[in-house]
């Protein structure tokens, strides 16, 4: 007589059709669908973040007086143009929006590189000091920046980059938070099986890190691009120092708009909305990416 | 295809107490199909990755086809691996991970679809080269693992408890699929489980591990028959074989008031150290005998299974109170005329089904 095993005969498993029930409405209050109330709150949170760009948006197209008015305008018209064209005539904001697209551009695209592959060594390798090295990395978070100004100009200064934009992309180049921020991602999100897998197929580690690693970590890149890019876009004080007004990045020109000894505030709106308009396209594509990326990692498998 | 070759390899994790695995002699003929098995913590995963070479080895080597590789990495071993949760790389599509290893040797792209297509034509997986792994299910992503391995053609193929993931019925069916698949390539396999049903039906022969230390290295009917020492004997086997120890009088085994009858030279051997024997019988070598005769028991539980019955009992003189340990004998019986719950029974044991080790030493002594 052989061990009788439960289950050893193995039939076809048929799939079992359930009729699928949604429960709309109010009932329970957990069904997942939003109510009204909500729908307020976050139609009104919404207006609430957007109103700043809109306020831009109007303001650079009326005068400062119009702007100064009661009531304030609440609608953009065309003169927006006419703004623009003042903007451009007091600053080169051409020239500095084309200057912080490379800035901005080359600091996200070499931050996203250097941080996932040193995210990747710190999270994943092993190797002598690394907790030192991390803690080395974190602590350079802990210096503010203002306090690296002058040793770095002087440095500026010694590889004469005065006024070039090599003085302002590579200071910036790898960030501690991003080396942290892909860490903590990779940590979790890069199974150590699936990286074993890719060695005994054959993969050198830095195969293993372009083809296993880069694609696990394209929403967390995405992300880091975005924080990254918005930043860099935005900052002004080592851009001021670094640079002149002959070779400006945007915000070091914008800063020169509109002085006199009434500030015009509208020749500043539509400045400042040409300034921005960049950031929103970034925004607009990668937005996309970043959606899809966190679904993608939520699913285990 | 190539022998494999364990010689004295050990792996001590640093800090740790005792090695994961301590001094490995193992050899694998071509073509074998071995298990490791043991419970969890006993080295197989750790034995199988310093094969691999993603575990270094601390001391003794390791040789495929009589090349030492201890020293070399994964890729230059000419292995593949089928790992416990796939790890399939969840941003190319099938296809696309059974040709990986390929691509990055540098083979042929049009080589490689062929390859591939043979694999997936084996492994049922056709029409779903262009999926990503996020649209199988379980048992095709096992399947697609597999085909990963198979399609690199290479000298040993190494499974970490590739069945574990997939649910009860799942596994059984594609215990045999496995089984039939490496039969037909050939293959010299290396597949590690902790499920002692698995180790018996698919291995060509089975090796033990418990604590880092092989226990036993034999085929399946060996291992049943005849295992080397207690662990073993209580591991192989399900329900386990019942392992009672008792003092070594005249004649036999004194156990629950009764005394078991066995052969002298026997005795002597197992009753060297302590004056201890342990005694082994598994539930169906045992036989109902008259009153007075054999080992009494109080039957505690009735298992109904259909097809047999098994007895959970405890000795004669044992309280029945203490639930966590409803049975000290387990015994197999027709599932009509089983015995009921309360009933006294004396039992025998057929002859030649006795095993007898040294309580002291726990190995075999007949």
């Amino acid at each position: 007589m052989t061990i009788a095993l439960p289950g050893t005969e193995t039939t076809a498993v048929q799939p079992v059709d359930r009729p699928v029930e949604r429960k709309g409405g109010a009932k329970g209050g957990k069904s997942g669908k939003a109510g009204p109330v909500t729908y307020t709150l976050l139609t009104l949170t919404a207006l609430v973040s957007i109103f700043p760009l809109y306020w831009t948006l109007v303001a650079g197209s009326h005068t400062n007086a119009e702007i100064a008015a009661t009531p304030p305008p609440f609608l953009p018209n065309a003169s927006l143009f006419d703004n623009f064209k003042l903007a451009l005539e007091q600053a080169p904001i051409g020239k500095a929006i084309l200057n912080s697209i490379l800035v901005a551009g080359s600091i996200t695209v070499g931050t996203v590189l250097f941080c996932t592959l040193a995210g990747f060594a710190f999270a994943k390798l092993q190797f002598r000091g690394k907790g030192l090295l991390l803690a080395l990395v974190i602590g350079t978070m802990m210096v503010p920046t203002q306090l690296s100004v002058i040793p770095l100009f002087m440095m500026i200064a010694d590889l004469q980059w005065v006024n070039q934009l090599q003085a302002v992309i590579l200071p910036t180049l790898v960030s501690a938070f991003g080396v942290f921020f892909m860490r903590q991602f990779l940590i979790s999100a890069l199974p150590n099986e699936l990286l074993e897998a890719g060695r005994v197929d054959g993969a050198s580690t830095f195969r293993i890190f372009w083809s296993i690693v880069v694609p696990v970590a394209r929403p967390a890149m995405a992300v880091l691009a975005m924080l990254t890019f918005l930043t860099a876009w935005n900052e002004f004080f080592w851009p001021l120092i670094a640079l002149t007004t002959a070779n400006p990045t945007v915000q070091v020109a914008l800063a020169g708009l509109g002085s006199g000894y009434v500030p015009q505030r509208s020749v500043i709106m539509a400045g400042t909305l040409l300034g921005t308009l960049p950031v929103l396209i970034v925004f607009t594509i990668l937005g996309k990416q970043i959606v899809g990326g966190i679904m993608q990692g939520a699913v285990k498998g | 295809m190539a022998t494999v070759s364990f010689q004295q390899a050990s792996r001590i994790y640093p800090k740790a107490e005792r090695p994961a695995v301590d001094a490995l002699d193992l050899d694998i003929a071509d073509g074998e199909f071995l298990v490791l098995v043991g419970p969890s913590g006993c080295g197989k995963s750790t034995s199988l990755r310093m094969l691999a070479g993603l575990e270094e080895v601390d001391s003794g080597s390791v040789l495929i086809g009589n090349r030492d590789v201890t020293d070399s990495p994964p890729k230059e071993r000419d292995i593949a691996m089928v790992f416990q949760n796939y790890a399939l790389y969840p941003h190319m599509t099938v296809g696309e991970n059974m040709g990986f290893a390929l691509k990055l040797a540098g083979v042929k792209r049009s080589e490689i679809a062929t390859r591939v297509a043979e694999a997936a034509k084996i492994l049922d997986l056709s029409d779903y080269l262009e999926r990503r792994p996020k649209a199988l299910s379980g048992g095709q992503r096992q399947r697609v693992a597999m085909g990963r391995a198979i399609v690199r053609s290479p000298q040993v193929f190494l499974m970490d408890e590739p069945l574990s993931n997939l649910d009860a019925k799942l596994r059984v069916q594609t215990r045999t699929q496995i089984a039939a698949l490496v039969e037909r390539l050939g293959t010299t396999t290396v597949y590690v489980t902790h499920d002692q049903v698995e180790a018996m039906t698919m291995g060509d022969r089975v090796a033990v591990l418990k604590d880092g230390v092989l226990q036993q290295c034999d085929t399946p009917g060996s291992l049943y028959d005849r295992p080397a020492n207690v662990f073993v004997a209580g591991f192989i086997g399900s329900p386990a074989m019942n392992l009672v120890t008792g003092a070594a009088v005249d004649g036999g085994v004194r156990i629950g008031g009764a005394v078991l009858p066995v052969p002298r030279d026997q005795l002597a051997r197992a009753s060297a150290s302590n004056g201890e024997v342990t005694i082994g019988f598994r539930p169906e070598a045992m036989t109902l005998v008259g009153e007075g005769q054999g080992l009494p028991v109080l039957v505690n539980v009735v298992e109904q299974l259909g097809s047999d019955a098994y007895l959970y009992t405890k000795l004669a003189g044992e309280s029945t109170d203490d639930v966590l340990h409803p049975s000290d004998v387990v015994v197999r019986t027709e599932p009509r005329t089983a015995a009921a719950a309360g009933q006294k029974l004396w039992l025998g044991v057929r002859e030649g089904d006795l095993h007898v080790f040294d309580a002291k030493t726990s190995q075999r002594v007949d």
